[in-house]
Parts: C-alpha cells; structure tokens; sequence
C-alpha cells in the first residue's frame, strides 16, 4: 500500500488484482447492476489510488479500508437514484467458482473458507436479525428508515443489529479458538 | 461517564458500525466514543463481524474491461517522472507534426518493386528504434508490416495514423504485435497519404493520438 501511496502504478495493479474481486462482488451486491458496479467500483479505485497516502495501518486492512469506500460509493449510488433497493437474497451460490485465475491464491482460499462460514452465520441468524442487518449494510438504511420499513420500533431495529453481530462475532470467536 | 449514559449509547454501536445512524446521531455517537473505552472496546470487539459482511457475499467476475480502464486512468495519471519509459509533454496535433517532420528528416527507407513477391505493389522500408516498417502499396491501400516490436501491456493496442495533406486521420483497423514482435494493419485508402505512424493506445482506440509514436515513415509521393 505504501507504493500506492506513492503512485506506483504495479503495486496498484497488485492492489486490483488481490480485492477487485470482492470489491466489485460487494458494489454489484449493493447496486444490483453490472453497469453500475463497474462504474463504482472504477470509482472507488480510483479514489483510492489518488488517496493512497491517507491510509491508515493502524486502523485497519487495506482490504477493509478499500471495501468501506467501495460501500460508502455505492451507497451513495443508490441514494442518488433515489427509492432503488438492492435485492436481498443470500441463496444463490452460482458464481462462486467464477473468479479470476489470479485470486485462486492461498490466502484468497482461506478467505473463501472464512466467507463461507460467514454466509453460514449470517444463514443461522433469525430472520429478523439478518435483514436488519442487511437492509443496513447492503441497502444503506438508516434504523429509521428500517423501523418504517419493517413496522418496528427503531429500539426493536437497533437491538436486532446488535443481537445479530453478536452472534456473528460470537461464531468467528468460536472459529479461531 | 455513567453506567446509564454508557449504556443508552452502547445501544447505538451496532447501528454505528453497520452505518444505519443518521447523519447527526453519528456526529453524537463519535464525540461519545471519543471519551468511552468501554464503547471503544466493544466497537473492536464488533469490527471483525462486521468486516466479514462483504466477505459473505455472492461472487461475482469482474469484467475485464474494469481492470483495463482502470490501469489506463492509473497509468495517465502517473507524474512523468515516474512513468517506465519517460515521455515528454504530448500535445497531440501539434506534437504529431512537429514528430513527423523531424523523424522523417532523419529515417532512411528503402523503395522496391514487387514488394514480397505481391505483384504489382510497391514497397517502403524504414528502420528506426529497432523497429522495422514496411509498407507495401497495392492499388488505392496498403499494408502496413512492423518487426521487433515489443510486447504490449494488456490494456494497449497498436494503432496507425496517416497524415494527409497536413491532417492526421486514424486507420480504423487497430491491431497487436505477436509472439515474435510482428504486426500488421491494413490501411484501406493511402491516396495523398505523406506519413505513417504508429502509436500505443488504450483497447478501443483513440481518437488522436495519445502518446509519441513508436514508429513514423515518411511515404514517396
């Protein structure tokens, strides 16, 4: 990232071809067009390539860092074309296989296999816990607009949030112990 | 700090962290954890759950055509001093003509009959930068043959210019070297056609050209 940082157009191409994969996964999730998430996700590269420098190790993943911006743009993606919801199923496990030979690394398999206990935990979470969270994180409601949604109390919303990363964070604790 | 201010607060974390406050919560929720270790605690407790959300999902591919805008933009965005191979500021009418006048006045070409035994073709021979360009007219075309080109990045294509009467026109047809550095374009009509070049350009092609040709031919009238 430091090379980034500085401009280095390989190191950026190494920065691609590492996260473009999820990156694009997640802006495709969100947006629900390809289009579209090739536009964002273009953007939110970009973004980071001119904002390499602002990088912070110490507060997290470049991984994670690089997913946040592709959310926040696709987020804002969807509120720019006002009133257009992502869909919100977690069933269709088609394009899993479909990655670039590049991304077939180690560490991407044990992030494969990390995911997939993911999709698990999300899976086992009651109903109401995985679609507040997903109307939030995929759909980019607020709670309030979730309560309106869903004809909950917005305490009702904030406590299924919270009870369902709970459980997340409880099965990944589980996981590594 | 309380146990109830605590806690009336720590009710928000997880909407905090899955970016579901509004706008002025959020301001709220900041200055609060600013001054609670105890959120603060919670929030790094939370943050591998909610970094794996865009881990659970669907894959999808990318299209290539992502990754190649991508490193066109990266790569034009490059400060010269970084780039590969150091490139001077390009203007690219202006620098084409000044180019061309000052590549021709030093190429030599070779002018045959029967160019490779195609009858009735003329051909032109120049080398220059370890490239050689051969041009071999038959009829109102020609074709354009290049050697001992390097191989491209993906993203890049070949693309031929012809200046005619002091403008420069693409040749539709855009073209890659092979294996052995060989290339080779069709240029359908090269009436009036006093110069030849050749640059590397985004996949698609340019309009104009974009960057210094990497080889130029002056063509006999």
């Amino acid at each position: 990232m430091p090379l980034v940082g500085r401009k280095d157009p390989e190191a950026f191409e190494v920065l691609y071809d590492r996260h473009g994969g999820v990156a694009y996964s997640l802006a495709y999730r969100i947006v629900g067009n390809r289009a579209a998430a090739e536009e964002v996700t273009q953007e939110a590269f970009i973004s980071v390539w001119r904002s390499g420098a602002r990088f912070d190790a110490a507060r997290g993943s470049v991984r994670s860092w690089l997913l946040s911006v592709v959310r926040n743009r696709a987020i804002d993606f969807l509120r720019s074309k006002a009133g257009k919801a992502p869909k919100l199923d977690f069933d269709d496990d088609s394009a899993l296989e479909q990655r670039p030979a590049a991304e077939r690394t180690e560490e991407e398999a044990l992030r494969r296999e990390t995911a997939g206990e993911i999709r698990g935990a999300l899976g086992r979470l009651p109903g109401e816990q995985s679609k507040v969270i997903e109307l939030a994180y995929f759909g980019g409601f607020s709670h309030s607009e979730i309560a309106e949604i869903l004809s909950l109390p917005m305490g009702t919303v904030k406590g299924r949030m919270r009870l369902g990363l709970e459980k997340i964070r409880g099965e990944l604790a589980e996981g590594l112990a | 700090m309380n146990d109830s201010e605590h806690t009336q607060w720590s009710e928000d974390l997880a909407a905090y962290m899955l970016g579901a406050l509004e706008p002025g919560e959020t301001a709220g929720f900041e200055r609060h954890l600013d001054g609670c270790e105890r959120c603060q605690a919670e929030l790094r407790w939370f943050e591998p759950a909610v970094q794996t959300l865009p881990e659970s999902i669907e894959r999808q591919k990318p299209p290539r055509s992502l990754r190649e805008n991508l490193m066109v933009e990266v790569r034009a965005d490059v400060p010269p001093a970084k780039r590969p191979r150091p490139r001077w500021s390009w203007r690219p009418a202006m620098a084409f003509a000044v180019m061309v006048l000052a590549v021709a006045a030093v190429a030599g070409y070779e002018i045959g009959k029967g160019g490779g035994g195609e009858e009735g073709a003329s051909t032109v021979i120049s080398r220059s930068d370890g490239i050689t360009v051969k041009m071999v007219r038959k009829g109102d075309g020609g074709t354009l043959r290049l050697t001992g080109v390097d191989q491209l990045p993906p993203e890049k294509v070949l693309e031929a210019w012809v200046q005619r009467e002091g403008k420069v026109e693409p040749v539709p047809a855009l073209f890659v070297p092979d294996r052995e550095g060989r290339a080779s374009t069709q240029i359908e009509d090269m009436s009036g056609v006093d110069t030849v070049m050749v640059t590397e350009e985004p996949q698609g092609g340019s309009q104009e050209p974009t960057s210094p040709p990497i080889v130029t031919m002056s063509v006999p009238q």
